[in-house]
C-alpha cells in the first residue's frame, strides 16, 4: 500500500488487519505510538469510525453497545489502560460473550524509560491469561496485518476477546 | 414518584425501543415493570450502562435507545457525559434514577444527597437537552421530547423495594436482545468465512 504521509509500516499493517477482520468501529484512548495508527485510519481507511473515550473502561462499554447493535468493535488502548478496564472485561464482555478486537500499545516492556509503567507492562500478559483473553504479540511490521486480522477473525467468529500487543521495539525508536 | 413508577413510564414511552439497564435495582425494576426482549439487563460493569447505550445508539441510528442508569452508577463514569456531549447522538435518552443513595448496597447516601447536580454536569459537558423531574407527568413529558441531540433526564425518585430479578443467564439476555432489535446476523452468527 502506498502512502502519501510518512506512516510507519507497522501502523499501516495494524489498520489493514483491523479492516480485514471486518471491524469498522475503533473505540480508543490515545497514546503516542497509537497516534500513527489513528492517522493511518483517518487518511487511508475512511470507512472506519473512530470514537474517542475518556477512559479505557468506558471504551469497552461503548464497544459492547456497538456489538449489540450489530457492529464488530475494536478497542485501541495503551497497556496501562488494561488495569482500568478489568471490571468491564470480566463482568460485561466475557460473561455476555461480547467480542472485541483489542490493539494494545505496550508500556513497561523492553526499551521503557519510566519505572511507573513497568509493573503493569510486565503483568499484562499474565492478566490476560488469568481472565482467559487470548493475546498475540505483533513481532514485525511485515506480520502486523495478518496477526491483527487473525486475532480479529477469531474474536468475532468465536465471540471472545482477542488482544494484539504492540511492543515498544516495534512502535518506537528507542534512543 | 418511586423508582418502579418511573420505570413503568420509561417502558411505556419506549414502545419497541431498546432499554439498557444498570445493574442492581434499576435492572430489577425494569424486569418487574415490563420484561421484554428489548431489555438489556447488565449484571456487572457498574457505571457502564450509559456507555453501552451510547455504543448501541451509534450502531443503530435508526432506533431510539433508552438507558436506565443510577446516580451512584453514573458517578462511576462521569466521563461518559463528556463523550455523549462530544458525539451528540440524537437517538439516545439517558435517564438517571436518582434516589440519592446506593440502594442496591444498603442505602448509603451518594453525593447527589449532598447537592451534587448531575443535570448541571451533563449541561457542562455539552448535553443541551436536560431535565430534572420529580413527578410522573414531568417524566413522561421529558422522555417524549425529541431534539437535535441526546436527552438527559434526572428522575428524582424514592427508593422502592424491588420485587423480582431478571434472567441470570447473560448470554441468553444478549441473544434475546440482539434478535429483538434485529442486529445484523453477521454479528450474531460470527464474522463469516
Amino acid at each position: 500500500m502506498t502512502t502519501t504521509t510518512a506512516a510507519p509500516a507497522w501502523a499501516v499493517g495494524v489498520c489493514t488487519g483491523v479492516h480485514a477482520a471486518g471491524s469498522r468501529d475503533v473505540v480508543y484512548v490515545p497514546d503516542n505510538p497509537l497516534s500513527h495508527v489513528l492517522r493511518v485510519f483517518e487518511h487511508q481507511f475512511r470507512d472506519v469510525r473512530l470514537v474517542l473515550a475518556t477512559r479505557e473502561e468506558e471504551a469497552f462499554g461503548i464497544a459492547a453497545g456497538l456489538y449489540l447493535g450489530g457492529r464488530l468493535p475494536t478497542v485501541m488502548l495503551q497497556s496501562s489502560g488494561i488495569g482500568n478496564s478489568l471490571n468491564a472485561l470480566t463482568s460485561l464482555l466475557v460473561p455476555y460473550q461480547i467480542p472485541a478486537l483489542m490493539i494494545v500499545s505496550m508500556r513497561g516492556d523492553s526499551g521503557e524509560w519510566n519505572a511507573a509503567q513497568v509493573p503493569m507492562g510486565r503483568a499484562v500478559r499474565a492478566i490476560f491469561d488469568s481472565i482467559g483473553v487470548p493475546h498475540a504479540t505483533v513481532g514485525s511490521a511485515d506480520s502486523a496485518a495478518e496477526t491483527v486480522r487473525l486475532a480479529g477473525k477469531t474474536a468475532f467468529g468465536t465471540r471472545t476477546l482477542g488482544a494484539c500487543l504492540l511492543p515498544r521495539c516495534l512502535t518506537l525508536k528507542v534512543p | 414518584m418511586t423508582r418502579i413508577e418511573a420505570t413503568r413510564i420509561i417502558v411505556d414511552l419506549a414502545g419497541d425501543a431498546p432499554i439498557v439497564a444498570s445493574l442492581g435495582h434499576p435492572a430489577y425494576d425494569l424486569f418487574a415493570a415490563g420484561d421484554r426482549p428489548q431489555n438489556f439487563y447488565t449484571w456487572g460493569s457498574m457505571g457502564l450502562a450509559s456507555s453501552v447505550g451510547l455504543g448501541l445508539a451509534l450502531a443503530r441510528p435508526d432506533v431510539r435507545v433508552f438507558v436506565l442508569d443510577g446516580d451512584g452508577s453514573l458517578l462511576m463514569n462521569l466521563g461518559s457525559l463528556a463523550t455523549i456531549g462530544l458525539l451528540q447522538p440524537k437517538n439516545l435518552v439517558l435517564v438517571v434514577m436518582d434516589n440519592e443513595e446506593y440502594a442496591t448496597t444498603g442505602g448509603q447516601p451518594t453525593p447527589t444527597a449532598h447537592g451534587a447536580d448531575l443535570d448541571a454536569a451533563a449541561r457542562a459537558m455539552g448535553i443541551a437537552a436536560t431535565a430534572t423531574v420529580r413527578s410522573e407527568d414531568d417524566l413522561r413529558r421529558a422522555g417524549a421530547e425529541r431534539g437535535d441531540g441526546p436527552m438527559f433526564i434526572v428522575a428524582k425518585v424514592k427508593e422502592s423495594a424491588p420485587t423480582a430479578k431478571p434472567p441470570l443467564d447473560c448470554v441468553f439476555i444478549k441473544h434475546r436482545f440482539m434478535s429483538a432489535i434485529r442486529s445484523p446476523q453477521s454479528a450474531i452468527e460470527g464474522a463469516g468465512l
